[in-house]
């Protein structure tokens, strides 16, 4: 015969109403713990969304990536480059290997007309588009033919293009490289993202827009003649084959010289799950943080409601003495305390929310809420008046009838 | 007549660091239905341990005490608390409402422990309050009533429940001599009605309204069933 959570609650409301300073008080400190809960989930989730968007605008998780590792000094003098037949060899040892990419980059000065832009250019296989998921928006990428023809084709990047044809059709125009004349065959697709960390706004990709692309033995043979490529890429059947074949390419390598670390081999998946793990880390600095401030709330709360127990150790006493229960006592101390901090839950929630957009344009980051933030958030703030107010509610529910009706 | 309160050997102690302070040495007596009884006796006598151990809200240390025929002596406090609830009426010296409470909230207060609904428990303390005539005064907070008429709010809870015993600890303590007087006419009334009342108090006057006088000296009775 215990009185129902309803009248609890329909205390808890009074008892809150006519202690309002009080209740604000105790309400603000739940609200900015709240907020913070909700902003640091949703930042969290906004950089490791940023960063799988990443990798996967850069050619998804089954992509590895073979290049000079620079931390290995070269003492013993090995080539730091593949040569074209090493990497012939290289291709016919994984056949498994859906793409295959090997490149050379120079920087170099293009000109169309009067106009004139220094770039880099890049030496490739038809298989960079498909590796790098990134294909022409008009005319057509570099063809097998072109490769095995040294055809003198190039594609450029829409900032290229604007640089040195303005609105002017660029297919079929002949742009100068370095006293090369090159048909322009192609035009990149415009690459954009938007950009994460302190820079703002800018997109992430531009950079890819600047780039321009010609067949690698066209490069090879009519333009520089160095048969040296210290970087090729490629794309394993799917993204679970991905780590064995990226350790089959490293065995690979390393047979090639002697043993030596010359050449670093990554897989995108690898490399996103070593930044899961650091992203992991720093996240739970951030949740420790969030966790120490919310415990002071409760602490700080527990106080509160320890005070008003003390001052309302009479009403207790009045309460014992027309029948209620220890349990009813003990009740109606923890619904309050756990009604106004799932308050201030609620409206930490709803501010917490409405800030991110100011959060994210500060800090340059998206910031994304979810359902279950909001549900969490809600449960710790209702959590921290259950630990709060357990103790108190004990208390009060200890006294003695006699000694709380004496009590002035 | 049948009795409704019956303490045989009764003994309280109070234990304050090493020493034990006796309250109460050794107390029986019986009080039957339809009594109304004046306990009496100087500050320091055990009257008011005698009080708090009738109104179930302390134990004796030894003795028994039974409750319209339940040996309230030996209950469990969630137990006492029900018998609390149902069987008794308590009236103070300071009145004891709750000041954030209005008086229908403060006189729906026992009804709401005994977990009756909501519309009922307005409909019987708005009854009760007519009786003591406070029935336009039902959204006022205790402080804006005079000592006489929070008196009058305590009464109506403790009779809001219709309990067994209403027990009065020095009822017109506070009160001047005319509200006092009106008080006091009201207990008579209610025990005229076959109520039970026990009430404490050091002032003849007030014991004479009594049926009968219980006088009590260092915890033991003196002269204690002599009307």
């Amino acid at each position: 015969m215990a009185i129902s959570l309803k009248e609890n609650l329909i205390i808890g409301f009074s008892d809150f109403w006519s202690r309002k300073i009080r209740s604000l008080i105790t309400i603000i400190g739940i609200v900015l713990g709240t907020m913070s809960i909700i902003v640091v989930l949703a930042l969290v989730k906004g950089i490791n969304q940023q960063t799988m968007k990443w990798m996967l605008e850069r050619g998804g998780l089954s992509k590895i990536t073979v290049s000079r590792n620079w931390q290995y000094q070269n003492p013993e003098n090995v080539k730091t480059y593949f040569t074209w037949k090493e990497l012939q060899l290289i291709r016919s040892l994984i056949p498994e290997a859906k793409y295959f990419n090997p490149q050379q980059r120079h920087w170099v000065r293009q000109s169309y007309a009067d106009k004139e832009y220094r770039t880099a250019i890049y030496g490739v296989l038809p298989d960079f588009s498909k590796i790098e998921e990134w294909d022409v928006e008009d005319g057509r990428f570099i063809s097998d033919f072109d490769v095995e023809q040294s055809n003198d084709v190039i594609v450029i990047g829409t900032t290229v293009k604007e640089e040195l044809f303005g609105n002017k059709n660029a297919i079929g125009e002949v742009i100068t490289v370095e006293g090369r004349r090159l048909n322009v065959i192609g035009i990149m697709a415009f690459r954009y993202m938007k950009n994460s960390g302190a820079i703002g706004n800018e997109n992430a990709f531009s950079y890819l827009n600047r780039q321009t692309f010609v067949p690698l033995s066209t490069m090879i043979h009519k333009g520089t003649g160095e048969d040296e490529i210290s970087r090729f890429t490629l794309k394993a059947q799917d993204v679970k084959s991905a780590p064995a074949l990226r350790e089959k390419i490293n065995n690979i390598v390393l047979n090639l010289r002697r043993g030596l670390p010359v050449f670093e081999v990554e897989s995108a998946k690898e490399e996103a799950e070593k930044m899961a793990e650091n992203q992991k880390m720093f996240s739970t600095i951030f949740y420790i943080i969030s966790v120490i401030s919310l415990l002071v709330g409760a602490i700080v709360i527990a106080n509160i409601m320890l005070a008003t127990i003390q001052e309302r150790t009479r009403e207790i006493g009045i309460r014992l003495t027309v029948g209620a229960r220890r349990r009813d006592i003990f009740f109606q101390f923890l619904v309050q305390t756990i009604l106004v901090t799932t308050i201030g839950g609620i409206i930490g929630v709803i501010l917490g929310l409405s800030i991110l957009d100011i959060v994210s344009n500060f800090l340059g980051i998206d910031l994304i809420a979810s359902i279950n933030m909001i549900f969490l958030a809600l449960l710790v703030s209702s959590g921290i008046g259950f630990v709060s107010g357990i103790v108190p509610a004990i208390i009060a529910s200890k006294l003695d009838p006699v000694e709380a009706l004496r009590y002035e | 007549m049948s009795d409704i309160i019956n303490i045989a050997g009764m003994k309280k102690e109070y234990k304050m660091g090493k020493i034990t302070v006796p309250a109460l040495n050794g107390v029986d007596f019986i009080i039957n239905k339809g009594e109304f009884v004046a306990i009496m006796g100087p500050s320091g006598s055990g009257k008011s341990t005698l009080m708090h151990i009738i109104g179930c809200l302390d134990s004796p240390t030894a003795g028994k005490y039974y409750l319209n025929s339940e040996l309230v002596s030996e209950m469990k406090k969630g137990k006492l608390a029900m018998i609390r609830n149902k069987q008794i009426g308590f009236v103070f010296q300071t009145f004891n409402l709750l000041p954030h409470l209005n008086i229908l909230k403060n006189v729906e207060l026992p009804l709401m422990y005994a977990g009756l609904s909501k519309k009922k428990r307005t409909q019987t303390a708005k009854k009760v309050l007519d009786e003591v005539g406070l029935s336009d005064r039902l959204k006022h907070k205790p402080s804006e009533l005079s000592g006489g008429q929070r008196q009058r709010v305590a009464i109506a809870r403790a009779i809001v429940n219709d309990p067994t015993i209403i027990l009065a600890d020095e009822p017109t303590g506070n009160l001047d001599t005319s509200s006092g007087a009106d008080i006091l006419s009201i207990f008579s009334e209610l025990n005229d009605k076959g109520n039970t009342i026990i009430m404490v108090t050091h002032d003849p006057a007030v014991a004479n309204r009594a049926t009968r006088v219980i006088n009590i000296v260092d915890g033991l009775i003196k002269d204690g069933n002599i009307s």
